[in-house]
């Protein structure tokens, strides 16, 4: 289905499906929920603006998460500059509580997601950006070669080696899992 | 031999293709190592899938940005999507054409509008001007140029000096040879004072001087492509 960004009703459409995904590429690159509000306001105004065709809804998704990424990476870099980066992160104040898990146990997995999140932002922008994609966009690796313009085999080496890292920056932590 | 990170994960992120696939599977199903190995990795990745921003953490924001485009661009499509959008672009653009436009119509009134008022003797001057300017602009070269004055004969232009009270002195120069270079100098001149015009059969240079109380005008004919630009000047104002 040919997709019309400035068409009212299909611009509905996309932004009720891809907000979420948008939302959280944004935040685990930014891991900053306002900044990352911004991002994605950002692009989907400028998807509105723009009036472009999209063959398809996944060609509208890999377009806007391209945006939202590079806008994110940028926002990050800016921070990165201001040197207050994972200092933020470690203040910043979590989310809403789920009041369907009980105290003990949310705050076990809120002190895991504090960690992976630090750890996450600690890896270097190009393997942060693949398993970005990968956990939180639930892109496969093809569709993440499509946004970020590498090849599969690229993204394949790109997840193997932001695991790693991953796994030295966890490790050193001491992860609680869920 | 055993499964390295990089199948793992791949396997792990069910990318790996067919072939290789079951023949992970298979190795997994005995090798205890690549076991651990492998759930370790699957560890490291749900971990980090486990801090996903939720849905619950997702929907404020995703309410407010939505209210926001809602409010700016999708209640008013029309304004914003094509006048709006159109006008800011144009409207400069437009003023500033337009202004320059009135800049340049009020500038050529104010200038010929004061000329039209101001000269009421210039239309004869114009005139005049007109008048000369087509019998040069035909005949640029010698030939054309010396017509005009050859529609006279040396007769009717003494007497039509005569008339306005000019004493006229008339010499012959002899034919200068063509290898000279003409700009060069007068050349040679060998002067004869005649009282008479010779009338038109004069066959060489004729050099007509004509001295006055105030205006002293030159005039110098020649058969030779001698350049005549300097000659038409006085011609005409002899022939005035």
């Amino acid at each position: 289905m040919e997709i019309k960004s400035g068409n009212e009703v299909q611009f509905r459409q996309v932004y009720n499906e891809l907000f979420p995904v948008l939302m959280k590429v944004a935040y685990h690159i930014t891991y900053n929920q306002d900044v990352a509000e911004d991002i994605c306001q950002d692009a989907f105004i400028r998807f509105y603006d723009k009036n472009m065709a999209f063959p398809s809804m996944d060609d509208a998704k890999f377009w806007l998460i391209r945006v939202v990424k590079n806008l994110a990476l940028n926002n990050v870099k800016k921070k990165a500059r201001e040197n207050a980066s994972i200092e933020k992160i470690k203040k910043a104040p979590m989310a809403v509580l789920n009041p369907f898990r009980d105290g003990a146990s949310e705050l076990l997995i809120q002190e895991s997601q504090q960690t992976v999140r630090k750890a996450v932002a600690q890896l270097p922008d190009i393997y942060r950006t693949v398993i970005v994609l990968k956990e939180y966009a639930g892109l496969d690796y093809r569709q993440i070669g499509k946004v970020l313009g590498i090849s599969e085999s690229n993204v394949k080496v790109r997840v193997h080696r932001a695991r790693k890292d991953l796994e030295v920056f966890l490790n050193r932590e001491d992860v609680n899992v869920p | 031999m055993c499964l390295d990170d990089q199948i793992l994960n791949t396997y792990l992120d069910g990318e790996l293709e067919e072939p290789w696939k079951s023949q992970v599977e298979e190795h997994l199903s005995y090798c205890t190592s690549c076991k651990i190995r492998y759930n370790s990795l699957k560890k490291i990745k749900e971990t980090v899938k486990s801090a996903a921003l939720t849905q619950e953490e997702i929907q404020p924001h995703q309410d407010r940005v939505l209210a926001m485009i809602e409010k700016n661009y999708l209640n008013k499509p029309a304004k914003k999507k094509f006048l709006g959008k159109e006008i800011k672009f144009t409207v400069p653009q437009f003023m500033g054409v337009a202004a320059a436009f009135v800049i340049v119509f009020a500038g050529a009134f104010s200038l010929f509008g004061n000329r039209e008022a101001s000269s009421i003797p210039l239309p004869d001057v114009n005139n005049t001007i007109n008048l000369e300017k087509i019998t040069p602009v035909k005949g640029t070269e010698v030939t054309t140029q010396s017509k005009t004055l050859d529609d006279y004969t040396l007769d009717e232009i003494l007497k039509y000096l005569d008339g306005k009270g000019y004493s006229v002195d008339i010499h012959l120069k002899s034919i200068q040879p063509i290898e000279q270079p003409a700009v060069a100098e007068p050349a040679p001149v060998e002067e004869a004072p005649v009282e008479e015009a010779p009338a038109e059969e004069t066959p060489v240079i004729e050099e007509v001087t004509v001295v006055e109380e105030a205006p002293v005008v030159e005039v110098v004919e020649t058969v030779e492509e001698t350049p005549a630009v300097e000659e038409a000047q006085p011609a005409e104002t002899v022939k005035e």
